[in-house]
């Protein structure tokens, strides 16, 4: 049945796409791509990352260095601690550094574990992983399930903190993609965050964390 | 103020302006969103030229539809996807029924999708036994309401906070509050539930990617990330259209819809899905089908006109511009997709049997043109459309026979001369259509006719 739903669909595409001539108004040019790169420094795109993280209610911490990542994960999760997020339960994605980093903490926490499944992940307060790119003039983080196990982490629990290198920060959407596909394969998920979870559906009044988290802490390692 | 039938859009639209409730939340949400739009265009330098490339790609990728189509199915399914053709409406709704049932799926998570709302896929699932949970917070609120979407980026646009409370109240057990991040916080909290207990996860589809077999689908509140994160099956419903050649063109078609729906530059979230996971330890679904539907989308290529309506990438902006849209809002248009676009895709997706008072619903003022990012030239639609119903014979009696008199009143010196001395004598005499002097002035016809004026200042 689906064969013949398939013929039938391609059949009618050709059949109708005969009868027509090209649109006079509107001539098909495909050559001269868009350019909107222009190359600035590794300083200024750190800046320019927090900028507009901020402006989407994202937080953004500039670290020096790991044990300095460190330090700002422990000041992050104990403030939070004071607050009704609570913060006792940590879920990590599981890349080695993660965990390395999490050992310089200085955090007295109920629960640490690494990927929950998909049914105990609901339990967990804050999620914990790394982003394999972002882009400066958004303020997003790029995850790729090819290199680290972090959908779910990134998304359940109420608040993610999200550690990406400096020197892994581009400035423009289409240089983001173009890493997507450097090899010319691509990962079967990537995912793009740009702030914390939000809606306007109610009187188009802003309501942050709706389904994702509500709270984005973006720390970034060696400022360069 | 729901379910109307697009057969009665002049009857609805005068229900709708005289509510009041109805035209305060409609001035706020497109003026607002308007507003938006225009500052997140305006800091682009290259706006223009975005809208010319992203136009440029959805007509080559048209124009050879079949074979973009088959090159996406093909990477889709090398990848893992599983890919299923359905020709209408009924054949996309057994199919998803057929998967959902061989899996033994009782709960079902949905994102919001317009193509589903146009196959009424909810009521399909319903049929066959499943709950069917809309997850995205607007859609949440009209199906707890069983009303239908009356925007197409903000489905609950025309509820008020107070109207959401009482229903959170009455379906939820929420106790009263009108505090927006008490009623969605409400909302998630219900919601998690579901998503921990769905057994399918149905989304839409914004864009298809031909060279990669990628499907990528944008939001801003998590609700997609998490239908097509946490059940054991995601079925994506893909209108054919959507293909577009290649991976790098996303860079135009991501920044113009989020600045063209809500003045982002980005909404919070883009899922990049390709095939299934690759190794048994991943994260994510064991299945992954994408059922690509026509339903009537392959006849609007044979005419470059109406072919322009596939380009469309459901943004949003023309409803804001619209300024019947404005006034009258969504449900008065009785078709799922409402406003500029609507009134050119409805006609032409169920035939202007029922449908043919929308292409009448405009003014030709020509702002949907404007703010398009894939500049379709809706009122050259619009007036297409009008051209096919008053040459099926489906408009007003009077109007056809008013025109063929006009018509050939203008072809004959004669017959304009004497209908002019006719008209300037007996103007005040016989009244002219109320239809149209109800409205607007009809200027007098004057003294002196232009042609009798040259002759004496000659």
């Amino acid at each position: 049945m689906n064969n013949a739903a398939r013929e039938a669909i391609l059949g009618s595409i050709r059949s109708n796409l005969s009868r027509s001539v090209p649109d006079e108004t509107n001539p098909v040019h495909l050559e001269n791509p868009v350019i909107l790169s222009k190359k600035v420094s590794s300083a200024t795109l750190v800046d320019l990352f927090k900028s507009n993280l901020e402006s989407v209610n994202g937080h953004c911490i500039i670290a020096d260095s790991e044990p300095g990542v460190a330090r700002a994960l422990t000041t992050i999760i104990s403030n939070l601690q004071t607050t009704n997020l609570r913060a006792q339960r940590i879920a990590l994605s599981d890349t080695p550094s993660m965990e390395r980093i999490m050992y310089m903490t200085d955090l007295d926490i109920e629960e640490l574990t690494i990927t929950p499944s998909a049914t105990e992940i609901f339990s967990f307060d804050v999620g914990i992983s790394s982003a394999q790119a972002a882009i400066a003039e958004t303020g997003t983080l790029v995850l790729d399930s090819t290199y680290e196990r972090h959908r779910l982490v990134s998304l359940v629990p109420p608040v993610h903190i999200a550690i990406v290198d400096a020197s892994r920060i581009v400035e423009t959407l289409g240089e983001a993609l173009a890493l997507l596909r450097k090899d010319n394969e691509i990962s079967p998920a990537v995912t793009f965050i740009t702030g914390p979870s939000r809606t306007a559906d109610i009187e188009l009044t802003l309501a942050i964390g709706v389904h994702g988290p509500q709270e984005l802490y973006v720390i970034i390692n060696g400022s360069r | 103020m729901n379910h109307l039938s697009s057969e009665t859009f002049r009857e609805n639209a005068r229900a709708a302006l005289a509510d009041v409730h109805l035209r305060g939340a409609l001035k706020n949400a497109t003026s607002l969103f308007g507003e938006r739009r225009r500052e997140a265009a305006a800091s682009l330098p290259n706006w223009e030229e975005l809208r010319s490339r992203a136009r440029a790609i959805k007509d080559e990728a048209l124009l050879h539809l079949d074979r973009y189509l088959e090159e996406f199915v093909r990477n889709a399914e090398s990848r893992g996807a599983r890919v299923h053709w359905a020709r209408d409406a009924a054949e996309a709704n057994t199919i998803i029924c057929r998967l959902a049932t061989e899996r033994d799926a009782r709960i079902i998570v949905k994102s919001k999708s317009m193509t589903t709302e146009e196959t009424h896929l909810n009521d399909a699932l319903e049929a066959a036994g499943m709950q069917v949970v809309e997850t995205d917070l607007g859609e949440y609120i009209i199906q707890l309401a069983h009303e239908t979407p009356s925007h197409i980026i903000a489905p609950a646009i025309h509820k008020t906070r107070g109207q959401i409370a009482e229903l959170f109240t009455a379906e939820l057990g929420m106790p009263p509050t009108d505090d927006v991040a008490q009623l969605t916080s409400t909302a998630r909290a219900t919601l998690r539930d579901r998503f921990a207990a769905a057994d399918v996860g149905i989304s839409g589809v914004n864009f298809g990617i031909a060279e990669t077999g990628t499907i990528v689908i944008v939001e801003n509140e998590g609700n997609i990330r998490l239908t097509t994160s946490l059940p054991r099956v995601h079925i994506a419903v893909m209108g054919i259209e959507k293909v577009v050649p290649s991976f790098a063109d996303l860079d135009v078609f991501l920044k113009l819809l989020p600045r063209s729906g809500t003045g982002q530059r980005l909404t919070t979230y883009q899922s990049f899905i390709t095939g299934t996971k690759r190794r048994a330890t991943d994260e994510g679904p064991e299945e992954l089908h994408i059922v690509l539907l026509d339903n009537g989308r392959s006849r609007m290529l044979a005419h470059p006109v109406t072919r322009q309506s596939l380009a469309c990438i459901r943004c949003g902006a023309c409803l804001n511009a619209c300024p019947v849209y404005q006034q009258v809002g969504g449900h008065a248009y009785g078709s799922v997709y409402p406003g500029p676009i609507g009134a050119v895709i409805t006609p032409q997706l169920m035939g202007i049997e029922k449908t043919s008072q929308l292409p009448y619903a405009s003014s030709l003022c020509g702002a949907c043109r404007e703010v398009c990012p894939v500049k379709i030239d809706i009122p050259r639609l619009l007036l297409h459309l009008r051209g096919e119903i008053t040459a099926q014979r489906k408009g007003s009696a009077a109007e056809r026979l008013a025109f063929k008199l006009w018509a050939r009143v203008m072809m004959s010196p004669l017959l304009y001369r004497t209908s002019s001395i006719a008209g300037r004598l007996l103007q005040h005499i016989i009244p002219i259509s109320r239809a149209w002097t109800s409205g607007r002035d009809l200027r007098p016809i004057e003294s002196q006719s232009f042609h009798d004026r040259w002759k004496t200042l000659q």
